[in-house]
């Protein structure tokens, strides 16, 4: 991290990571926390799972999102709330590509609807390049996880700077 | 700083234990167990809710077949005496589906005609996926009065009625007012009117309704229209009356 020597400077750039995966990821999760039987649809229509394990899904992941969207906007936890959030941006980067691959014309569902739409109106390349955007945050987030304005730091002083300084 | 008070500290650092909270912070452990916690049991709580809200919808209301249904799950066949050599076509529709009521305004009297000639045997699936999406229960009350509307023989009427009184706002739903005007509509009077109105009220089909939804589900449907000739779904870009009808034509026997 050459480029940025002051360990502040890096702390901001956390700070507009985190606020960005968890501000989409949260926004991702209440979009659809209210529509269950919509979200288990919009996961159905990826064919990939059986329909009551996609279920299943459908009505699990946006509580898991409100949650870690939650942690990563307060800055708690923020570590293993990016390495959660980029392990689920993984999947639905697989997902989005192989429902492309397989020529399926669905909306990825990703903030409420999803279910099949017409293929013009498929933004398959869209939707994968934000998914590898959120991505890189949850990276860098990861890999560094102290950021400025954190909660954590606030709760946690002393194993907060530790990590500043190790 | 004295020399002393100095190494005092120094003492005291080294007593608290690394990767504990010092003394003015909270246990990291203790909060890190807490988040873990909440979280596993708001998405187990979700599940589960989300689970027995299907179960019990799936449960409401009278469990008899409509008429020109087979079983469960099966949608309703508008022209049972068309012969078995003509190609089925299953056409996946919800009330409230805005592209369902174009496609009806635009294509509808053409499938009927080919219904009509029995040239297809025509299967009407009426979904009610929307109402999740759009948080009322129109698309299900309108599936029920739909079936009602068949057991009087008026499934294609109501069928129209329904989609041509479809509001211009998406959401704005059907009032059972609305739904019986639609029944009077299709031409269901007197003592028809009567037996809609006691099949409705009683949601005789409701059970049914839902098995229909849900085979759909399972059966790949994830968005109305859809259209299926022979099992194989109609690709509805650049579809025409004509398109459908040279491929009803290609798959007759």
């Amino acid at each position: 991290m050459a480029v940025l020597p002051d360990p502040r400077h890096r702390d901001v750039v956390g700070l507009v990571a985190r606020l960005l995966l968890g501000g989409v990821v949260l926004l991702a999760g209440l979009l659809k926390v209210g529509h269950l039987e919509t979200s288990a649809r919009a996961v159905r229509a990826y064919q990939l799972l059986p329909y009551d394990l996609a279920g299943v899904i459908g009505y699990g992941l946006p509580i898991l999102e409100v949650a870690l969207g939650l942690l990563l906007v307060l800055g708690l936890f923020t570590r293993v709330s990016a390495f959660v959030s980029g392990v689920l941006m993984v999947v639905f980067i697989a997902g989005i590509a192989s429902a492309w691959a397989r020529g399926l014309s669905i909306d990825c569902g990703c903030f409420g609807k999803g279910g099949t739409i017409a293929a013009a109106q498929t933004q398959y390349p869209q939707e994968i390049a934000r998914d590898i955007g959120l991505l890189l945050c949850a990276a860098w987030l990861t890999k560094r996880p102290t950021t400025a304005l954190a909660l954590e730091r606030l709760l946690f002083p002393a194993g907060y700077e530790e990590r500043v300084h190790a | 700083m004295t020399s002393s008070s100095a190494s005092r500290k120094a003492k005291i650092e080294a007593a608290t234990p690394k990767g504990r909270a010092g003394g003015n912070g909270a246990n990291r452990a203790v909060v890190a167990a807490v988040v873990v916690v909440v979280v596993i049991a708001a998405v187990i709580t979700a599940v589960v809710l989300g689970r027995s809200d299907k179960q019990q919808a799936t449960t409401a209301g009278g469990s008899s077949l409509p008429k020109g249904a087979s079983a469960m799950g099966a949608g309703i066949l508008v022209n049972p005496g068309a012969p078995t050599t003509v190609p089925t076509l299953d056409l996946y529709e919800d009330f409230q589906c805005p592209i369902c009521a174009e496609f009806e305004h635009r294509f509808g009297a053409d499938i009927v005609s080919l219904a009509d000639k029995n040239q297809v045997r025509l299967v009407v699936h009426t979904l009610s996926f929307l109402d999740d999406n759009l948080r009322n229960d129109s698309s299900i009350r309108a599936a029920n009065g739909a079936a009602c509307a068949a057991d009087q023989g008026k499934f294609l009427p109501y069928h129209s009625a329904n989609f041509g009184g479809q509001p211009l706002k998406e959401g704005a739903g059907y009032t059972d007012a609305d739904l019986r005007s639609f029944a009077q509509k299709a031409g269901i009077t007197g003592a028809a009117l009567q037996s809609w109105q006691q099949c409705y009220d009683t949601k005789a089909h409701n059970r049914y309704v839902v098995s229909v939804q849900t085979q759909s589900e399972k059966d790949g449907v994830n968005g109305t229209p859809t259209l299926k000739l022979d099992g194989k779904t109609l690709d509805l870009n650049g579809f025409t009356a004509e398109s459908l009808a040279a491929q009803v034509k290609a798959a007759t026997k």
